[in-house]
């Protein structure tokens, strides 16, 4: 018969599974010391997805101090393409500077992790300017589950955001990154702190170097002249005609962004996201002075027929109803949509950013109306 | 199901709830059960395989108690090892075996090839069950008269798949006189887990991509250093990977009420390939000397058939690992070192004692085992002897690893000497808990920081 656990055995037990508990609790706490103070993302490679996030975020914190009261900022993905630098020129006229805070690759999550950040009292802005590609909604797979959103975000996300920040996904493999990747952050670091463990020097002296140059860098952008002159799509009979010369990346656009094949049954997925994650940033700005504004970008060289798909919601509009949302009007910048302003398929070149940063300014400041002088809440 | 998945950490976590959740009396039918669970999530049907080995040296051993000494019990023997050598040498070497006579009869290798699936765990637990069958041939052990006991012992899940190779005498005494685990059980438990799965993790797979990256594009690395590194990697990699899976090993059992022998004694901190053998996979080792060295007569017989003896247990030792080869050669390379040693010092006890002399000793001993595993790493003889013809070129090429890599090295290397000297971990489980907290903390960051964790890299000893 197996002798039965003495009181000091049991005693022993509990202590061995109380160390355990603390050690878990211990390697929690460092990762928290590393990876949600300062400590760790002030040394994260700048040219890696949560590198150029921070850059971003930095540059307009900083942005903020000495460029007064009258800021407009602007967030969108690589197809919000104005130039802040073009934009600007023109801010003797309209009164406002703008800021741009958008990223390449990202999304409205992306979005509300950085204002939540660069707006921590949701009265820093005169406008929040977002850019969509439609204001209808519609469903084209599922964009949503792109993995590098973890990445962008991962230094701003708090504890409290991993309920909502790892069910955005759909993919439960997906999920279960975000999920155990919002708990301890080192996992999606792990491949940024192996590279910065292979030359410490290295990557110090490359950081010191972007936080000096960045917000130059980038404001002294400038866009390429190509073009898709050339480019002809039959719909119906599906095909493009490519441009002369064109490089995979131009094909590849034109095939994943132009004539990717429509999802005919319709589920109002794209309209349960959008409503969810913009209705949380308006949630933010409620009874502030900073106005939400939706802009719809130009659809591209050539536009997809609307008729492709029978789109019948629009979250865009239905947040619009809310109060200090305001949408520019949705043909605004129809103008643009030509081939020769546009260097690929999605992304405008340097003709048309030009062109749309004047145009982005004017529609703006229309809506806004002339700046009134007000107290500065920071 | 791997043992560094959040699957077979659920499966763990539902076995022990229901292990001390359930009455005593059921206890080991729910480790049978999960056992059989644990090896059918690979493929249901080898559990069949396992059942039938089962039933024959259960049956031969009860018969072979029964029977006296004679010829009849020595057939009893016979029949119960051919039946355990015949599925191994079936489902192991029947396709090795085919491909030479193909060669030799000038066809082509895969002339008489079948298409086989190797069973997991099948050199592990045929040696484990042979053992039991020899131990109660010599009256060594008692013939177990519960097949659920031995069902049990063959198919215990923590030690299943890769060991270690538990002898009969060391399972029967915990399973047929169990005690509840001690406090001093569960803390050695817990941490040999978390230590096992760091090793796997966080040094054994980062280990492993380097030399999965020598080893798959040897072309791309020409040099000396390279050769060096690349070989480096993959013996730091087997030694993590085995050891960590053989930790974790231990250390389920050990929350299960079992004690499994120490497998792994630092075995790079050797002085010679026989210390190398005294602290490398030492349940095989052991098993090797005990079932295969000894009965060939060992050292009894004067020392041409010692070295005879070394031999032929290490060559069968190499082609324990897998039939190729290069696992041939890799036994005989060590069986040859052995001889030598055992030429050289004759029947002098081998010395572990630590002098001035050591660095070198312990130095060259490490480079000629890292020799023999190009053997075992290498794809075919072809790369075994280019890989050796680049490790013994003129010095050229670049380090293949990171520095962080080194750091782990010489970070383990640290750890290994202090463990040797100091015994850290045996203090360390009589520490206060804020030590032991601390060192747990400090495991599970690395693993945070340095684990492979989607890769799912399998471990190295499943495949035998």
């Amino acid at each position: 018969m197996p002798a039965p656990r003495s009181g000091s055995q049991r005693r022993a037990i509990v202590r061995v599974l109380l160390a355990c508990l603390l050690g878990c609790l211990g390697a929690f706490g460092l990762d928290a010391l590393l990876f949600r103070t300062k400590m760790y993302p002030q040394l994260l490679e700048p040219d890696s997805s949560t590198g150029q996030f921070e850059l971003t975020l930095r540059r307009e914190k900083k942005a903020q101090s000495y460029y007064g009261d009258n800021l407009v900022v602007t967030l969108g993905d690589s197809r919000f393409g104005y130039l802040p630098r073009l934009a600007d020129e023109l801010t003797p006229r309209s009164g406002y500077v703008f800021r741009h805070a958008g990223m390449p690759g990202t999304d409205v999550r992306a979005w509300y992790y950085m204002l939540r950040d660069l707006d921590p009292t949701a009265r820093r802005y005169r406008a929040v300017v977002f850019a969509v590609n439609d204001y209808m909604d519609e469903d084209w797979g599922i964009p949503e589950d792109d993995p590098r959103l973890l990445h962008y975000v991962i230094a701003r996300l708090r504890l409290s955001d991993i309920p909502n920040f790892y069910r955005s996904f759909q993919d439960p493999a997906l999920q279960w990154e975000a999920f155990r990747g919002s708990i301890l952050k080192g996992l999606v670091y792990q491949t940024d702190i192996l590279a910065f463990l292979a030359n410490p020097m290295k990557r110090i002296r490359y950081v010191r170097l972007c936080n000096e140059g960045w917000a130059t860098w980038t404001w002294n952008y400038v866009d390429t002249t190509r073009n898709m002159v050339g480019l002809q799509i039959d719909w119906k009979a599906w095909k493009a005609t490519m441009p002369p010369g064109a490089d995979q990346n131009q094909r590849d656009t034109v095939k994943n962004f132009l004539m990717y094949p429509p999802i005919a049954r319709q589920t109002g997925h794209t309209a349960q996201f959008r409503r969810f994650w913009f209705g949380r940033i308006i949630d933010r700005y409620r009874g502030s002075p900073t106005k939400i504004i939706f802009l719809r970008l130009a659809r591209g060289p050539i536009p997809r027929p609307d008729n492709l798909v029978h789109k019948t919601t629009s979250s865009i509009r239905e947040l619009a109803r809310r109060p200090n949302v305001l949408l520019v009007p949705e043909h605004a910048f129809d103008s643009l949509e030509h081939p020769e302003l546009y260097k690929d398929a999605m992304h405008l070149n340097r003709e048309g950013t030009e062109r749309f940063s004047r145009m982005l300014v004017e529609e703006i400041t229309r809506l806004l109306g002339t700046p009134q002088p007000r107290e500065a809440a920071r | 199901m791997l043992f560094n998945t959040i699957q077979f950490f659920i499966f763990l976590a539902v076995v022990l709830a229901l292990f001390y959740g359930s009455p005593k009396a059921v206890r080991k039918y729910i480790l049978l059960v999960a056992s059989y669970f644990f090896y059918g999530s690979w493929n249901p049907k080898f559990i069949l395989l396992l059942l039938t080995l089962t039933v024959i040296d259960y049956t031969a051993g009860i018969w072979i108690e029964r029977t006296p000494p004679g010829r009849r019990r020595k057939l009893l023997l016979i029949c119960s090892l051919s039946a355990n050598l015949g599925f191994l040498g079936i489902f192991k070497y029947y396709n090795f075996l085919a491909s030479n006579v193909a060669l030799l009869l000038g066809r082509p290798p895969n002339s008489f090839w079948f298409d086989i699936v190797l069973p997991l765990g099948i050199s592990f637990h045929t040696f484990q069950s042979m053992s039991y069958v020899v131990d109660v041939y010599r009256g060594e052990q008692a013939a177990i008269r519960n097949p659920t006991d031995y069902a049990l012992f063959i198919c215990f899940f923590p030690q299943l798949v890769a060991g270690p190779i538990v002898r009969a005498r060391d399972f029967f005494r915990d399973l047929l006189h169990w005690q509840p685990p001690t406090g001093a059980d569960v803390s050695e438990g817990m941490f040999q887990v978390v230590l096992g799965l760091t090793k796997k993790m966080a040094f054994a797979d980062q280990f492993a991509k380097v030399a999965n990256e020598y080893f798959g594009h040897m072309a791309a690395h020409p040099g000396m250093v390279p050769a060096w590194t690349g070989v480096l990697a993959f013996t730091m990699q087997i030694y993590f990977d085995f050891s960590g899976y053989t930790d974790m090993a231990i250390g389920m059992a050990k929350l299960l009420g079992f004690h499994f022998p120490i497998n792994f004694r630092r075995p790079y901190l050797a002085g010679s390939i026989t210390e190398f053998w005294h602290r490398w996979h030492i349940s095989l080792s052991t098993w090797l000397r005990d079932y295969l060295y000894v009965s060939l007569g060992g050292n009894r017989h004067g020392r041409w058939n010692t070295y005879r003896n070394l031999m032929l247990t290490m060559l069968l030792g190499g082609l324990w690992h897998g039939a190729s080869w290069n696992f041939m050669i890799w036994g005989g390379y060590h069986g040859a070192l052995l001889a030598v040693e055992r030429a050289i010092r004759g029947n002098s006890r081998n010395s572990e004692r630590w002098n001035w002399f050591f660095p070198l000793r312990w130095a060259l001993t490490l480079a000629l085992v890292m020799v023999g595993w190009v053997f075992f790493r290498a794809a075919d003889l072809h790369q075994s002897l280019a890989i050796l013809g680049q490790m013994f070129s003129r010095p050229s090429g670049r380090t293949l690893f990171e520095r962080w890599q080194t750091g782990l090295i010489i970070g383990s290397l640290v750890l290994a000497i202090l463990e040797e000297k100091l015994d850290w971990f045996e203090r360390l489980m009589k520490a206060p808990v804020w030590a032991y907290a601390s060192a747990m903390a400090l495991m599970l960051f690395c693993l945070e920081v340095f684990g492979v964790i989607d890769a799912r890299i399998p471990f190295i000893y499943f495949q035998f």
